[in-house]
């Protein structure tokens, strides 16, 4: 009954949507303030409408109720409470409302946030953004309906996919989903900017941190589904080049490039068209990746059961590609440039470069995704386009993005002088090149060298930089340091909180390197008491322990580490499978970790003999992994001190808001 | 009837694909068949040749890591070739004739596939130079603002930090 | 894509004599744009078209195939034009396939004087395994290795075991996708099939 109610609730949410952007359309191009409140309030009622629906939803998997389709395929009376709570994003159709639950919340807030402000755009903005809800509710009312039932009640639901049984997996696609979703914002900004013609700066300013948010979630949830891989495949490292991994990665890449060439558009008045562009590939990447992880298009294995959302979704990415093209070259000349750049030495031509690797990486990855579905159906052949592929291509162009990270805040706007170019390069160069010849020295291998070196240039840079803001915030103040660098997070947060965005990416990429490079393994098969030596460690084997969970058996095996020299135990190891009750045949794989600055053990247990008389490990030993986590929690903070509302600022802002809503209009 | 079976069927091979992930089932059966090389070859030189090669039946998944039945039976193959002294080359060859290129993680250079490594390195240099000639077409016709003072390199850093700044306020 | 979109970017200022030809660059590189996307979105289409034509397959001209026995006999489907032929898909590592290889072979032998053949494609599969299993079910009927899975990806199969029924004239009459546990099942379907 309930649930009937659920249904219905999606199909008034639906209409809704339609009404909104009507009303969103006709009341900007007529300015008539009734029609734009009404798209404002259909824009809180499809919030509201979504929530209950998934209230609902909600309360169908925490009180089994197995009639439902959803709730008997994805949950089970024994498991855990916050497991059936997270199936909600486990399957298709709950995956579906969780996306369309966000991108309402999404919208509501910033129809709420912008009510007196943009008044010439907004209407669209509510438009774009109900636009986009109203594919996802139409996906939920004739394609996925979370709310079908399955015709009886069964007695007990087929649990949960092992995989999804992790506390990783709570939290990591919510991150993701917050972060694809929120992309979706500054779009609707873009297009509201070329439907009302308020092509200047304006749109520019107001979605900076509605993309620097997302952006943030984005970045963390990538960062979580890689802690996802590490800790629970069990393969020895974090990135695949999977396809469902690139459809993540893909709208991060160009929104990374996006949030950095509005910076010059907001300085110079250039690159309007790229910028406009940029972000709309953004929300296209966003819808694709969704769609290819829905459809079967491209088979993974991470994708949801193949079903008929695809032609849905097709039809949609019709509409945005020639859609947003059509206006986009209808409104071309309204997107001339102010200024030019003047030389080639300045920070306009560093963000061109830039945006010229983003684009070229982002490309390649596209590519490589879909490279496979292109040969399969042009040739016949069946291709694979894995981790070889991608870090051949992009390697390299990383490694010139890193380089120009370094580089690009020693040059001024405009111009650099030679002196101070001079000035400027000494101290990370010096960096750079101690560091070079450090690892030469130790490790003897070229690339790895190259990487260090570039990654303590653009540390050496960054420190610079702070070193310079602070003597001369304390030149002209005289404030200690501490409140020095706390006054340039506060007034310019942009450029000081990007540079520790700055950090973050270096941290990872110092992993990467060290995975990449100096990752050593063994395969061995081991008796009780029997021991492996790998790198400077000895591991002991000391037998299996099984223990009984809700849901499902648990099989550790008790491993010991030592260091080789020494002879001192360092961590105690347990690798474990989980099998559960409900899929017998799907055991999962939890890997045994002791991380460490310098390098995790990570032992994965592959398989037993008689009860653990002995049994079968993969042992690695990854170093300088933990910097990639360190780098993630950096780059949050550093994005969220960019993102800080700056007080003075914001009062301009809401002058400059109020002027544009008393202005010509 | 057909519809049963396509579900029945669609889970084991979906099964078949979460498998790649999971690794084997440690039954009884999964143990006999597990990575037990004859005595000459170690576990490691089997791994050694698995790392290059990817499991035919999933997505990118390597196949020292995947614990599929099939891809545990690849292994054995690799094992029983490394006693025979093949080299790695030949072992990764006889699989591509088996398989199909699929199992080399990228596409080989022939053909076609010459277009998966060409195109990415062909926009690359398409757009460095459209991007430069662009930069250069617009130095050249820099005439609206007057050039930047020349000002000592020694303030210059600190007048764009103050000019920055003074921006935001 | 970079060059294609960047250049919509109109002409900076000064530049005022190259207008037209710059315009007709821009169009140029416009229509190139769209072309590109409408080849993507095509692609895209073509590919969710197949992934969803799995129901189509049990109809239609079976597809050829040539294949080499684990016995070294080469075998092409052609040349069984008027026979009612049984390919079934299957893989040692395959557990549901072990459910219906003892009543294959027992059909085969059975049949096999009343114009039927039965075809083995190992799929995807180790030849020491796939010899031992043959060994095991003492699997009599032509069964051979699917190199490069060329047959597989003709027929469209989704996994293994997937059987294909096709009568004497070389047409598909029915598609079994798992195993085929029943002997009536069978039997019915062979009936559709025969000379």
């Amino acid at each position: 009954m309930i649930f009937d109610i659920g249904h219905l609730i999606l199909l008034a949410a639906l209409v809704l949507a339609a009404f909104g952007i009507l009303g969103g359309y006709f009341g900007g191009q007529q300015r008539n303030t009734r029609l734009i409140q009404s798209s404002f309030n259909a824009v809180y009622a499809v919030a509201a409408l979504v929530l209950v629906a998934t209230v609902i939803l909600w309360y169908g998997l925490l009180s089994d109720a197995f009639q439902l389709s959803y709730v008997w395929n994805h949950s089970e009376r024994a498991l855990p409470t916050f497991y059936k709570f997270s199936a909600l994003w486990g399957g298709q159709a709950g995956s579906l409302l969780f996306w369309c639950l966000l991108l309402s919340g999404y919208s509501a807030i910033v129809a709420f946030a912008n009510r007196h402000r943009h008044q010439v755009m907004m209407p669209y903005v509510n438009s774009v953004l109900l636009a986009t809800s109203l594919f996802f509710l139409t996906l939920l009312v004739f394609a996925a309906d979370p709310f079908k039932r399955v015709g009886f009640v069964p007695p007990d639901g087929q649990g949960l996919n092992p995989l999804l049984q992790n506390y990783w997996m709570i939290i990591h696609p919510v991150m993701l989903y917050l972060g694809y979703v929120g992309m979706v914002v500054p779009f609707a900004f873009a297009v509201g900017a070329l439907m009302s013609k308020r092509l200047d700066n304006e749109w520019v300013h107001t979605v900076r941190r509605w993309t620097l948010i997302p952006w943030m979630f984005l970045s963390a949830g990538i960062i979580m589904g890689s802690q996802w891989a590490y800790m629970e495949l069990g393969w020895g490292g974090y990135w695949a080049w999977d396809p469902v991994e690139n459809a993540s990665f893909l709208p991060w890449l160009t929104g990374t490039a996006f949030l950095h060439s509005i910076i010059i558009q907001e300085q110079r008045g250039i690159l309007k068209v790229w910028n406009v562009v940029l972000i709309w590939l953004t929300y296209f990447l966003v819808i694709l990746g969704t769609f290819t992880t829905r459809s079967g298009v491209l088979e993974s294995v991470h994708s949801f059961a193949r079903s008929d959302v695809g032609p849905y979704f097709l039809g949609f990415l019709v509409i945005i590609l020639f859609g947003f093209l059509w206006l986009l070259f209808d409104r071309l000349p309204l997107l001339r440039g102010e200024h030019t750049i003047d030389s080639y030495s300045s920070r306009e031509a560093a963000f061109l470069a830039n945006n010229w690797l983003f684009a070229g990486i982002a490309f390649a990855t596209l590519w490589g995704t879909f490279f496979p579905m292109f040969s399969e159906i042009l040739t016949g052949e069946r291709i694979s386009v894995a981790a070889p592929f991608f870090n051949k291509v992009n390697g390299p162009l990383f490694l010139l993005l890193l380089l120009l990270m370094g580089v690009a805040p020693l040059l001024g706007w405009r111009h650099t002088s030679l002196a101070a170019f001079r000035k400027q390069f000494t101290f990370p160069t010096l960096a750079a090149l101690g560091v070079g010849v450090f690892v030469f020295v130790v490790a003897r291998s070229l690339y790895p060298m190259i990487g260090l070196a570039i990654c303590a240039f653009v540390v050496a840079t960054i420190i610079q930089e702070y070193v310079r803001g602070v003597q001369a915030r304390r030149s002209t103040t005289g404030e200690n340091a501490l409140v020095a660098i706390g006054n340039l997070w506060r007034r310019n947060g942009r450029r000081y909180g990007g540079y520790i965005v700055h950090i973050g990416i270096v941290l990872i990429g110092v992993a990467v390197i060290g995975n990449e490079f100096y990752q050593q393994s063994l395969s061995v098969t081991l008796a009780t008491g029997e021991s492996a030596t790998v790198g400077r460690y000895q591991i002991v084997y000391n037998g299996m322990q099984t223990d009984r969970q809700a849901n499902l058996m648990e099989f550790g095996a008790q491993l010991e580490a030592f260091h080789l020299d020494s002879g001192q135990q360092v961590a105690v190891v347990v690798p474990k499978r989980n099998i559960y009750d409900k899929a017998p045949d799907m055991p999962t794989s939890e890997v045994g970790l002791h991380m460490s600055p310098i390098e995790d053990v990570y032992v994965v247990l592959n398989g037993w003999d008689d009860g653990g008389a002995s049994a079968t490990f993969t042992i690695y030993i990854n170093p300088l992994t933990m910097w990639m986590w360190v780098g993630g929690i950096v780059l949050v903070i550093g994005t969220l001190i960019a993102a800080w509302p700056n007080p003075v600022r914001r009062r301009n802002e809401s002058v400059r808001a109020l002027a544009y809503a008393t202005g010509d209009d | 009837m057909l519809r049963i079976h396509q579900r029945l069927f669609f889970s084991l091979s979906l099964l078949a694909l979460l498998f790649c992930l999971s690794g084997s089932v440690p039954s009884a059966k999964s143990q006999d068949s597990a990575v037990e090389p004859p005595a000459t070859v170690t576990a490691n030189e089997v791994k050694d040749v698995a790392d290059e090669l990817w499991c035919p039946l999933c997505s990118g998944v390597r196949l020292d890591a995947c614990e599929l039945k099939a891809c545990e039976q690849m292994r054995e193959v690799i094992a029983d070739k490394l006693t025979a002294g093949e080299p790695k080359d030949d072992i990764k060859n006889y699989f591509v004739a088996q398989y199909g290129p699929q199992v080399l993680g990228e596409p080989p250079l022939e053909g076609f596939n010459w277009l998966a490594w060409l195109l990415p390195v062909a926009v690359m240099i398409g757009g460095g130079v459209f991007v430069w000639r662009r930069m250069r077409g617009m130095i050249a016709s820099k005439t609206t603002e007057p050039p930047p003072s020349p000002a000592a390199a020694n303030n210059e850093y600190y007048d764009r930090l103050e000019e920055e700044l003074k921006r935001y306020d | 894509m970079t060059e294609a979109t960047t250049s919509d970017r109109p002409p900076a200022a000064g530049a005022d004599r190259e207008q037209p030809a710059s315009k007709r660059a821009v169009r140029i590189w416009q229509a190139v744009f769209v072309l590109i996307l409408v080849g993507f979105v095509v692609l895209l289409a073509l590919r969710l078209v197949q992934t969803n034509q799995s129901e189509q397959r049990a109809a239609g001209e079976a597809p050829s195939f040539t294949f080499t026995t684990f016995q070294g006999e080469t075998i092409a489907l052609e040349d069984l034009r008027g026979q009612g032929v049984v390919v079934n898909f299957w893989a040692s590592w395959c557990n549901p396939c072990r459910d219906e290889a003892a009543l294959l072979e027992a059909a085969w032998r059975r049949e096999k004087e009343n114009g039927i053949v039965f075809i083995g494609l190992d799929y995807l599969d180790q030849e020491p395994a796939a010899k031992a299993y043959l060994a095991e079910f003492d699997i009599t009927y032509p069964s051979g290795p699917d190199l490069q899975s060329a047959a597989a990806r003709r027929y469209g199969i989704k996994g293994v075991p997937e059987t294909f029924f096709i009568d004497p004239q070389g047409n598909i009459q029915e598609l079994v996708i798992g195993p085929i546990v029943s002997q009536n099942r069978l039997d019915e379907l062979l009936d559709q099939i025969r000379p």
